[in-house]
């Protein structure tokens, strides 16, 4: 066992690019972070790199993409030079991904509970009776009622937010170290957010995960995570400690602030963003 | 002070017939009853918003009123006449919609030209050309969008051309549901003041369904809070802002939008 000091992630100079038959698309290109057992935010706009960093940690960018970087590694073992075998061990087991959409990223043809006792299987040498207690034991652990009733429904019998909790009942059956959540909850309501926040929040405190959140809601992640890491064009702008998001100094950050519309805070117009393309150099 | 602020609040239930009339509106589907009394007016050339979480009905009552739901029961008045169930083409013309998904509301295989275009050709109105290069011009967009198709354009372009196949027709109604929910806050900030523009320029009357309170508070003048398919609350949002509300549904939606504000604007 590694001593508790040594960092759950760490990443340097992380480059993930895509080969096109015309030229090579960077989407992230050189971030740098290390992750303890804390909630840490990735924010920024769609094709920032945010979920293409998630992916990467997982080895989930096949060709025509490539991952490079000084340092990848989980927990002190280098994964960049791991062997599949030993990576794909990893995969779901220390390490899962809660995707955005329920709807895409359940098998519509088989039933919820059978889903998490399968993902259960996969890494655990156990009979199909013991996988059914532990998925119902897990679909509890989510605040689902009636997990018995829950484990023989199809996802589309699910609503979004009792899809999203069997997600993440899913990928915390393996009792991950490190969970990746890319957008969990941006395709919930409010209250539905809330409540699978708070199931996100007691995992990291009772289990002593390490959490990265990936969203663009960015006074969503100031209330809910740790510290944030704001990301522009594959690059890092600023890390921030979750608490002063709204005092950040970057242009972006700022600019990114500027255009949200305040319920308490009316103006006649929105702001609305300025890129300056010295962002995207070093 | 928002531009369309309290001035414009409380509307009289026996003042001028509103753009915008629905009594006793009621949906079923099937033993689901999923619209249940809404009643609210819009006045010409106000801007109201329906708020309320997946499941509230806010998208149902968008659905009746521009023609796409014709099973419904209660009174409807829209642009100066009874809503009809099969609603003739001119009604059409006066009122039109921007749907959530821009990935979804346009053709795939249809360059822009040709997705501003038909509108046009149904509605038998002329001079196309130069039509199409008004629409495309008013939301931002050069000519150099019209011959390219839905895929070669980001979130918030293709939006744009959603609001301008929607105003081509010059409609004097524009529904709107979560025109901004699938965007980047940037894109979102740009689209707002887009249709904000848009409505002052052309005195349109909107009716603006979201699920984000913000949204719907920098937009409107007053909010209808809607929550399994009955308006619980009708509010001025600067009543809003100062009170919180009066239901209990209205106070957790509020409370719910501040958790989540940062209060940045004022830095």
């Amino acid at each position: 066992m590694p001593p508790e000091t040594t960092p759950l992630i760490e990443i340097a100079n992380l480059r993930v690019r895509f080969h096109t038959p015309t030229r090579i698309v960077e989407a992230v290109r050189g971030l740098s972070f290390t992750l303890g057992r804390e909630k840490l935010a990735i924010v920024g706009e769609s094709g920032s790199g945010k979920s293409m960093t998630g992916r990467a940690i997982l080895d989930l960018v096949p060709w025509p993409g490539e991952v490079l970087a000084d340092r990848l590694a989980f927990r002190g073992e280098d994964l960049a030079t791991m062997d599949r075998a030993r990576r794909r061990a990893l995969r779901g087991r220390r390490i899962s991904m809660v995707l955005q959409d329920p709807k895409f990223s359940l098998n519509p043809v088989m039933s919820v509970g059978r889903q998490i006792a399968e993902a259960y299987r996969t890494h655990h040498r156990a009979g199909a009776a013991e996988a059914r207690e532990r998925a119902l034991a897990m679909l509890e652990a989510v605040q689902i009622r009636e997990p018995g009733r829950v484990y023989d429904l199809y996802p589309h019998e699910v609503s979004g937010g009792m899809g999203q909790r069997v997600m993440i009942a899913m990928m915390l059956i393996g009792e991950p170290d490190v969970l990746i959540a890319d957008e969990p909850t941006s395709a919930l309501d409010v209250t539905v957010q809330a409540q699978i926040l708070d199931i996100l929040d007691r995992l990291v405190t009772e289990r002593g995960m390490g959490l990265i959140f990936i969203s663009h809601d960015l006074p969503l992640v100031s209330a809910f995570c740790d510290r944030v890491i704001v990301m522009y064009a594959g690059r890092v702008m600023e890390t921030l400690d979750a608490r002063s998001l709204h005092q950040g100094r970057h242009p972006y950050t700022r600019g990114l602030l500027g255009c949200l519309p305040d319920l308490d805070l009316p103006k006649p117009r929105l702001a609305t963003l300025t890129r300056d393309p010295a962002w995207t150099e070093a | 002070m928002l531009r369309t602020g309290s001035e414009k609040a409380a509307m009289p239930d026996n003042g001028p017939a509103p753009m915008i009339g629905v009594e006793g509106l009621n949906v079923r589907f099937g033993s689901a009853h999923v619209l249940k009394d809404v009643s609210f007016r819009v006045a010409a050339g106000e801007s109201y918003g329906l708020v309320g979480e997946s499941g509230s009905g806010k998208s149902t009552v968008l659905r009746v009123l521009s023609g796409l739901n014709p099973s419904w029961s209660g009174r409807v008045g829209i642009a100066g006449a009874a809503l009809r169930h099969r609603p003739p083409k001119s009604f059409f013309r006066q009122v039109q919609m921007v749907f959530q998904d821009p990935f979804g509301s346009l053709h795939p295989r249809m360059t822009i030209d040709a997705i501003l275009a038909e509108p046009l050709a149904i509605h038998g109105i002329g001079d196309a050309d130069r039509r199409i290069e008004r629409a495309l011009a008013d939301v931002g967009l050069d000519g150099g969008f019209r011959f390219r198709y839905p895929h070669q354009l980001s979130g918030g372009q293709r939006q744009r051309v959603a609001i301008a196949r929607a105003l081509i027709l010059e409609p004097s109604v524009l529904l709107l549901d979560e025109p901004t929910s699938a965007l980047d806050v940037s894109i979102q900030a740009e689209v707002l003041n887009l249709l904000q523009d848009l409505k002052s320029r052309r005195d349109l009357t909107m009716l603006l369904v979201s699920h984000n309170l913000a949204v719907v508070g920098h937009m409107c003048g007053r909010v209808g809070v809607m929550n399994r398919g009955v308006i619980v609350e009708e509010a001025d949002i600067a009543e809003l802002r100062e009170t919180g509300g009066r239901n209990p549904y209205t106070r957790e939606l509020v409370a719910a939008s501040r958790r989540v504000s940062l209060g940045a604007g004022a830095a």
